[in-house]
């Protein structure tokens, strides 16, 4: 098995609107349970009243952080998989303060506004609508900000990578700082707050091992299990074995065929970084709607994420291979070439041959599905019966693509990449 | 706000944290392994306000780069969008939990020394931040707290750090709201 199941096209993104609404349910009936609904409740975090945001945001953080860790530690999840939102250090400090100011004066933050309005609470409510206001405002005065908001990026980098520690032992020191922080709040409650304690806490039951603390135990444990047990990515470190490569590039498992990237474009899937080697000018005549432009002489070991899926294009073939074995040997794990090149993207998406008049009806279905894409990407299908004769020679397509008809959707397109950041983030 | 005529079911106390914490930390882990991606919610109020601008004045939302932004290539309505049914899901979840508990109730949650309208002027206001420091810091309390303090983000850690200090700073001020 392995996870993340979406990215590994276990289902696609209609279903994961079902699971997106699913997830959601159990996240609202969480928030909800642990009091969130309730800003009083919430507020009450900054008296030292009661330091439930604290104990119930740590807690979730820690119990994925370990989950994903051990998950990815032991093969079942990719973690590089797994969207990081980048960083922009500058904005989101400023972000931060301003969100936290927000939160003691209107008593929420936006998924708790969510489960406050839904049980009821008019302050919900109107949070909400205040909300709403502010990303109106925002979405105003940005074009003139934008340069602001982008300040300051470090990119998608984990604490583990800018500081150069072990992932898995920064996992066991948030477990630690998490129940020291558990710890000191309980006792703060009592002493500054003058609350009495929960029944089942870390400070009390006196000498109980009660469920709280085997709770404390075994996640300490697990960290400790983390602290040990090395890097949670795949191939992260491994040694490049030149001769394993060479093997691999003789087999097919590295291509993606035309037609399949064409489906994978038209279905929107997300999961994949298209890169176009060739020169930007060649770039910019004519692209896979999608696909980014990194020349071959310009890759190198960061210019994408290690755990991305890769899939390199050029003309023909020549240059994305030499592209795919320099991101192999670098490291990447899953890196793969368009079969064929621009080429044969040309012939069988773009320009797809017809079949012969007597060939079998399989063929003629599949041939009309082509066409179909062909228009969906700009193309049309070359007439003639026999295809050879009339195929226009890649080197002429490609002009002739150059400006694209103005009826085409994947003109449109090329905003691809940013939106499947996008998408992702919050 | 209720004037229940009979004898009330009585609200349920709220759960342990710890244990609604792991609860939480479960739906995240889950949404780690089955859709490689983390929880959120002001991504999805971003969106369906970019679609009503959208649908107000089409010009105006094309020509902004942030509406733009949330709008997609228009193969497909915007609404069409992870963040948004997960969204849905929250306000469903959290009616289910608060109904299953007898917490549904039309009132205000406040401290006792501060009047309704203020109380609901300050909500208004507090949201309206929320919404601006969400869009600065590409994430919210859900997006960047909860799912990058689980990855290890280092935005997220220091995103975090700040949304407490900020709203610890300003708290003594606002004692009259929440005490």
């Amino acid at each position: 098995m392995n996870a993340p199941f979406f990215k590994y096209g276990l289902f696609g993104d209609e279903m994961s609107l079902v699971v997106a609404f699913g997830i959601g349910i159990a996240f609202g009936f969480f928030l909800e349970r642990a009091g969130f609904g309730n800003a009083r409740k919430l507020a009450a975090q900054f008296y030292f009243r009661d330091l439930r945001v604290l104990k119930v945001m740590f807690t979730a953080i820690i119990t994925a952080m370990v989950g994903s860790f051990l998950l990815a530690r032991f093969g079942f999840l990719d973690l590089s998989l797994v969207y990081l939102t980048p960083t922009f250090l500058g904005p989101q400090i400023v972000g931060g303060l301003i969100l936290g100011v927000g939160f003691i004066i209107g008593g929420y933050c936006p998924g708790t506004s969510c489960v406050s309005a839904a049980t009821g609470r008019i302050d919900g409510m109107v949070y909400l609508a205040g909300m709403i206001g502010g990303l109106l405002g925002f979405a105003e005065v940005y074009p003139r900000i934008e340069h602001l908001v982008k300040l300051t990026p470090l990119g998608q980098v984990t604490l583990a990578e800018q500081f150069n520690l072990p992932y898995g032992l920064l996992v066991f020191a948030v477990v630690l700082m998490a129940f020291g922080a558990f710890v000191a709040a309980e006792w703060a409650e009592g002493r500054i707050g003058g609350k009495a304690p929960d029944a089942d806490s870390l400070l009390t039951p006196a000498r109980k091992f009660g469920p709280a603390r085997k709770f404390a135990a075994v996640l300490i444990a697990l960290g400790l299990v983390a602290a040990f047990s090395g890097s949670p990515y795949r191939t992260a470190l491994a040694q490049v074995d030149t001769r394993q490569l060479a093997l691999e590039a003789g087999t097919k498992a590295d291509h993606v065929m035309p037609a399949e990237l064409a489906d994978w474009i038209i279905e929107g899937r997300n999961d994949y970084l298209l890169v176009d080697v060739r020169e930007p000018a060649e770039f910019a005549a004519y692209h896979i709607p999608g696909a980014i432009n990194v020349p071959l002489a310009e890759l190198k070991q960061d210019f994408a994420r290690r755990n991305e899926r890769i899939v390199f294009y050029s003309d023909g073939g020549i240059h994305a291979a030499q592209a795919w074995f320099l991101i192999r040997a670098l490291g990447f794990p899953s890196v793969y070439m368009l079969f064929g090149g621009l080429e044969e993207w040309h012939d069988t998406v773009l320009n797809p041959a017809a079949p012969p008049a007597d060939a079998p009806a399989k063929d003629q279905v599949d041939f009309a599905r082509r066409v179909a894409v062909a228009g969906y990407f700009g193309g049309s299908p070359r007439r003639a019966e026999g295809p050879a004769l009339a195929a226009p020679a890649p080197a002429a397509a490609l002009p002739k693509l150059a400006p694209p008809p103005p009826a085409a959707p994947p003109v449109t397109k090329p905003a691809t990449p940013a939106k499947k950041k996008k998408k992702e983030g919050c | 706000m209720s004037s229940p005529t009979d004898t009330p079911p009585r609200e349920q106390p709220h759960m342990n944290p710890y244990w609604a914490g792991f609860g939480l930390g479960l739906v995240l882990l889950a949404s780690f392994v089955i859709m490689g991606r983390g929880l959120g919610a002001s991504g999805a109020f971003t969106t369906a306000v970019a679609t009503t601008v959208h649908a107000v004045a089409p010009a105006h939302a094309e020509g902004n780069s942030f509406y733009a932004e949330y709008l997609g290539d228009g193969t497909a309505s915007p609404l069409k969008d992870w963040l948004v049914f997960e969204v849905l899901g929250v306000f469903v979840g959290g009616f289910l939990s608060g109904a299953l508990a007898n917490r549904l109730k039309f009132t205000i949650e406040k401290g006792p020394r501060i009047t309704n309208p203020r109380r609901l002027v300050l909500a208004a206001i507090g949201g309206a931040l929320m919404g601006v420091g969400a869009k600065l810091a590409l994430g919210c309390t859900s997006g960047q707290a909860l799912t990058g303090g689980a990855l290890l983000n280092v935005g997220s850690w220091a995103f975090m750090m700040c949304v407490f200090g900020g709203a610890y700073g300003l708290a003594w001020f606002l004692r009259r709201a929440w005490l």
